[in-house]
């Protein structure tokens, strides 16, 4: 019993890392500019599709001979490569969605996100068609025993990898000045432009890092679960959106306690309870938690007037 | 028996005390001011009698019968009229709808009569925009009925908020530094209107002021708040000669 | 910034109307001689076009080489086959827009007096003629195929989807994301009204009444599911009183989620697989006079001061409540109103395609509702109509174009919120009688 209990743990600390992930960037755009990125599931199916086709790249040069790189090297270099590629969505969507919205009612700007989020997945399917695609395999998986409770290298990678991105984010927002901008504007959005904190470039960069970590996230995704398709960003974007929302809104800490958490709620509902329930179950607890704290585990009381 | 009576009102917020025993007494047609520096709590007081926050000690009577712990809402139909400091008008209602929402109360039609139409609808509709008409003469602003208030200057946005306030028929109308931000031709036309709605509707009034002239020149009785505890009561020639009140505005005297 | 009065716009027109010498673009006389049609005589020239195509139409299309009459005013047409443009062109202008002008210039005047005599005679005689009108225009216009007339039903539910909607969304200014699950509460509640009294199936057994009593409890069957959704909406409308904008966005959006994997898991009405077998109750007029009364109701609600309270709710709830609102009211009222139509819209969705599954109300649905929303307009019930019917009739005119289709409409909706961030016709006040009244020369 305790070692089912270990390995769904294990299993669920995996599952939450992508959602954790994908809430930060939800968290971070929300932070700095009071919106929701609608679009931040897709361009983590986006980010998950970069990352096949530079490491499809990078796996057939290296068997033509081309380049003579061992399969880690390709994983490292693949997140690298569509860290920095799919960051450019980002950016794209912010100055095409959410700059022109800035001072327009906040829900015009989740529309746009939506809309953009559409965009992202047709396009996908005129590229690539409905098909669906194989994410290389890049690791061999190996298993260990650690008494009865078997671990895969795969899994210990994704969820390092994970805690160590937002530890690495974490330190950004804490120690640099850019971060520090970062904070400044989630404090106050009239004044602190004054200040010549240059808030585009800031709102730009916020969604560089967010999809930045989608990417990985698709990437981690598609090592674990190699099969992607267009709408993979749908189901896991809107939850990873509800888990920031349950960490509080623009609070790293909190995405990511409530993207673990969320997996963590899915994986265990799934041990008990049949699996068809896993959605009605995990929304319900999120319901709950909800009505007890209506503002998340470290949000605000909501108290601006909506602008609209 | 006074309209209003609060007795030994306190509020907390999280530890730090904003208001202190405060007491008050207002008789019909009386006009009363209360002044006092910057975060004394003056609009905590407000916010505590219109029922925005509970008190966590002390009485409020209006008309003899306790208030405390109802709605704002329900405070606003027992009688307790107010306007904002920072108006806190509808940004997308037009003038007219402004006043016939504070009629609200007055309505009898239900939801029947809102999703059918009803002759009696039609009827009550037709008495508040009446009404509503009338305010706006009254504040002079009856011209701009359709406008949209963010449209509006700000002196005449401060009239719509007073016939807004007045609409909901108070005993008692608190009034949250009606002239703040006004130039000099426009806060003496609020005097004006003030002194107006007094004479015509015989209403006791309670104002918070930063402008001492206006005070002075409005109110019978003035309070100095400071530090949320009331320091001095009295008219407004003994207010201005009080050594505390001076103390508070200016600073403590030194002789060198 | 806000005590600014907003004066330039309207110094401009004066004096580029006043000062000016006039100067009369082709734009303008255009407008000008339609700016005093009033609305009776539009649906007597699209009268006259429908009755032309119903009865010339087959030759017209034969005569101009096309393979039958153009579905939805030759759209569909011209994106299958580039070949048929000038033919379809032709067809749309001897059919339609030659007709509809011959009409407004020939009997124009004659029309607006006579829309004028309705007017003073009785309102209410004056807008059931129009709506009678309308509903002849759109018989005929829908007898031509079945495709049209679904076009059509699918059209009018979502017109009152949107509007309801836009009762929470425009009017109260909160982000609902529920509407997919009320409208699964209202599809769910009346197939099984319908499914248990009058239809015999191997899901709920024979039917309890007999089958007659039908069409005539139908009636009944929506308004239990309208009914259904409005309890469904306590759930949304209790935490509306504590929270407000994202987390109540949130909550509504896992209201959404949790009904649809209820439904995917009760297994008495077959889980994912879906309800069918919905008796064919939903004519044309059914959905006609339903969308008609929620037009109605729902115009009647907001432009009363009860209605009203949502916009104040909205703009100052603090203010609000201060100036007597009893705000927990409004917000419940509006929560229940807004579900009871999505439950009744929703009701007519599962009769007219007679088949409800619940992976139809999820995402991708509440994707479309909102695009309506924010397309039409938001706080505007003209703006409802209009958001609804273009994009309906976009999803369907664009067909031929499949999956690019889902990047066009999009890319529309985008430069709607970019250009016009509160939707097309938002704010505005739909009045009846401003609309069939007689257009008077300036």
């Amino acid at each position: 019993m305790v070692t089912y209990f270990l390995q769904n743990l294990i299993n669920a600390l995996q599952w939450g890392s992508f959602y954790a992930l994908i809430a930060l960037g939800y968290s971070m755009v929300y932070g700095v500019l009071m919106l929701f990125n609608f679009a931040h599931g897709d361009i983590f199916m986006v980010g998950a599709y970069i990352g096949f086709g530079v490491a499809t790249g990078l796996v057939s040069l290296a068997s033509m001979g081309a380049l003579a790189l061992p399969n880690w090297l390709i994983l490292v270099l693949t997140i690298l490569i569509s860290m920095f590629l799919t960051s450019f969505v980002g950016m794209i969507v912010e100055r095409v969605g959410y700059r022109p919205l800035r001072e327009a009612p906040r829900a015009s700007a989740a529309i746009t996100g939506l809309m953009i989020g559409i965009i992202l997945e047709t396009g996908n399917l005129a590229i690539l068609g409905a098909r669906r695609v194989r994410f290389p395999t890049l690791i061999q998986s190996t298993t260990y025993n650690l008494g009865g409770v078997f671990v895969t290298n795969k899994k210990i990678m994704i969820v390092v990898v994970s805690i160590a991105l937002m530890y690495a984010l974490h330190l950004f927002v804490r120690k640099t000045r850019w971060g520090m901008a970062m904070r400044a504007m989630a404090f106050d959005t009239v004044v602190v432009p004054l200040l010549g904190v240059p808030v585009n470039n800031i709102a730009r960069m916020t969604f560089a890092i967010g999809s930045a970590l989608a990417a990985v996230a698709g990437i981690l995704f598609g090592v674990a679960y190699p099969v992607l398709d267009p709408y993979m960003g749908i189901i896991f974007g809107w939850k990873a959106f509800v888990a920031a929302i349950l960490g509080g809104r623009g609070s790293i800490l909190g995405a990511c306690l409530a993207g673990f958490l969320l997996g963590f709620i899915e994986i265990f509902v799934v041990m008990i309870f049949p699996s068809t329930l896993r959605d009605f179950i995990a929304y319900s607890i999120i319901l709950l938690i909800l009505a007890f704290r209506p503002h998340g585990f470290f949000g605000e009381p909501y108290s601006a007037r909506l602008r609209l | 028996m006074p309209l209003l009576q609060i007795n030994n009102m306190s509020h907390d917020f999280g530890g730090l005390r904003a208001v202190n025993n405060y007491n008050l007494e207002i008789e019909p047609g009386q006009i009363r001011g209360l002044i006092g520096p910057n975060g004394a709590g003056k609009t905590t007081v407000f916010n505590l009698v219109s029922g925005i926050y509970t008190p966590t000690e002390g009485d409020i009577l209006l008309n003899g019968q306790s208030i405390v712990g109802l709605k704002p809402y329900q405070i606003a139909t027992l009688g307790l009229g107010r306007t904002f400091q920072n108006l806190r008008l509808w940004r997308h209602m037009s003038v007219l709808d402004h006043v016939k929402m504070a009629q609200y109360s007055k309505i009898s039609y239900g939801l029947l009569g809102a999703f059918f139409g009803t002759p009696k609808r039609r009827r009550e509709e037709a008495e508040i925009e009446e009404k509503a008409y009338g305010l706006l003469k009254l504040v002079g602003v009856a011209d701009l009925a359709d406008q949209l208030v963010v449209n509006l200057p700000y002196g005449d946005q401060r009239r719509v908020e007073m016939a807004r306030a007045l609409a909901t028929e108070p005993r008692v109308l608190f009034l949250d530094e009606p002239t703040a931000g006004m130039n000099p031709e426009e806060l003496i036309q609020m005097m004006e209107i003030v002194r107006l709605v007094h004479r015509e509707f015989g209403l006791a009034i309670f104002l918070i002021e930063h402008r001492l002239k206006v005070v002075m020149e409005l109110c019978d009785i003035i309070q100095t708040l400071v530090f949320g505890e009331v320091i001095a009561e009295g008219s407004a020639e003994e207010i201005q000669n009080d050594p505390k009140v001076i103390e508070a505005y200016l600073g403590k005297e030194t002789i060198l | 910034m806000r005590g600014r009065p907003r004066n330039n716009e309207k110094l401009v027109v004066e004096i580029s109307s006043g000062n000016l010498p006039e100067k009369k673009t082709l734009s303008d006389r255009i407008r000008d001689s339609f700016s005093q049609v009033p609305l009776l005589a539009w649906l007597c020239g699209i009268l006259v076009a429908v009755l032309l195509e119903r009865f010339l139409g087959d030759p017209f299309t034969e005569l101009l080489g096309l393979p039958k009459i153009p579905a939805l005013f030759g759209a569909l047409t011209i994106l299958r086959k580039p070949l048929l443009i000038p033919g379809t062109m032709a067809f749309l202008l001897l059919i339609y827009i030659l007709p509809i002008i011959i009409v407004l210039r020939l009997c124009g005047p004659v029309l607006n007096r006579l829309a004028g005599w309705l007017f003073n005679l009785s309102s209410a005689v004056s807008v059931v003629i129009h709506l009678g009108l309308l509903y002849g225009i759109l018989y005929l216009w829908s007898d031509i195929s079945g495709y049209r007339l679904l076009t059509l039903k699918l059209t009018f539910i979502a017109v009152i989807v949107t509007l309801s909607l836009n009762v929470i969304n425009g009017y109260m200014g909160e982000f609902s994301c529920s509407h997919p699950g009320f409208m699964a509460l209202g599809a769910y509640s009346a197939s099984i009204f319908t499914l248990l009294f009058f239809v015999d199936d191997k899901v709920f057994g024979s039917a309890l009444l007999p089958e007659f009593l039908g069409p005539f409890l139908f009636p009944v069957a929506l308004i239990f599911g309208g009914l259904v959704a409005a309890i469904g909406a306590i759930a949304i409308a209790v935490p509306s009183f504590r929270t407000r904008g994202d987390y109540l966005a949130i909550i509504s959006l896992a209201f959404m989620f949790i009904v649809k994997s209820l439904i995917e898991n009760l297994e008495f009405v077959r889980g994912p697989r879906g309800l069918s077998n919905q008796p064919n109750y939903v004519d044309l007029p059914t959905v006609f006079l339903w969308t008609v009364a929620a037009v109605w109701i729902i115009n009647n609600f907001v432009r009363s001061t009860t209605g009203k309270a949502l916009n104040a709710v909205r703009d100052d709830e603090m203010a609000a409540d201060a100036m007597t609102v009893n705000t927990r009211r409004t917000k419940i009222v509006a929560f229940l109103f807004a579900a009871f139509w999505a439950g009744v819209a929703g009701g007519l969705f599962a009769h007219v395609l007679r088949y409800v599954n619940p992976s139809t109300f999820g995402i991708q649905k509440l994707a479309e509702v909102l695009a309506m929303v924010y397309f039409g307009g938001l706080n505007s019930v003209y703006g409802s109509i209009v958001g609804a019917v273009s994009l309906s009739l976009l999803g369907e005119a664009l067909r031929p174009l499949e999956i690019f289709k889902w990047i066009i409409i999009p890319l529309l909706l985008i430069l709607v919120m970019i250009y016009r961030p509160t939707g097309l016709i938002a704010f505005k006040e739909f009045n009846v009688m401003n609309l069939i009244s007689p257009k008077r020369r300036k």
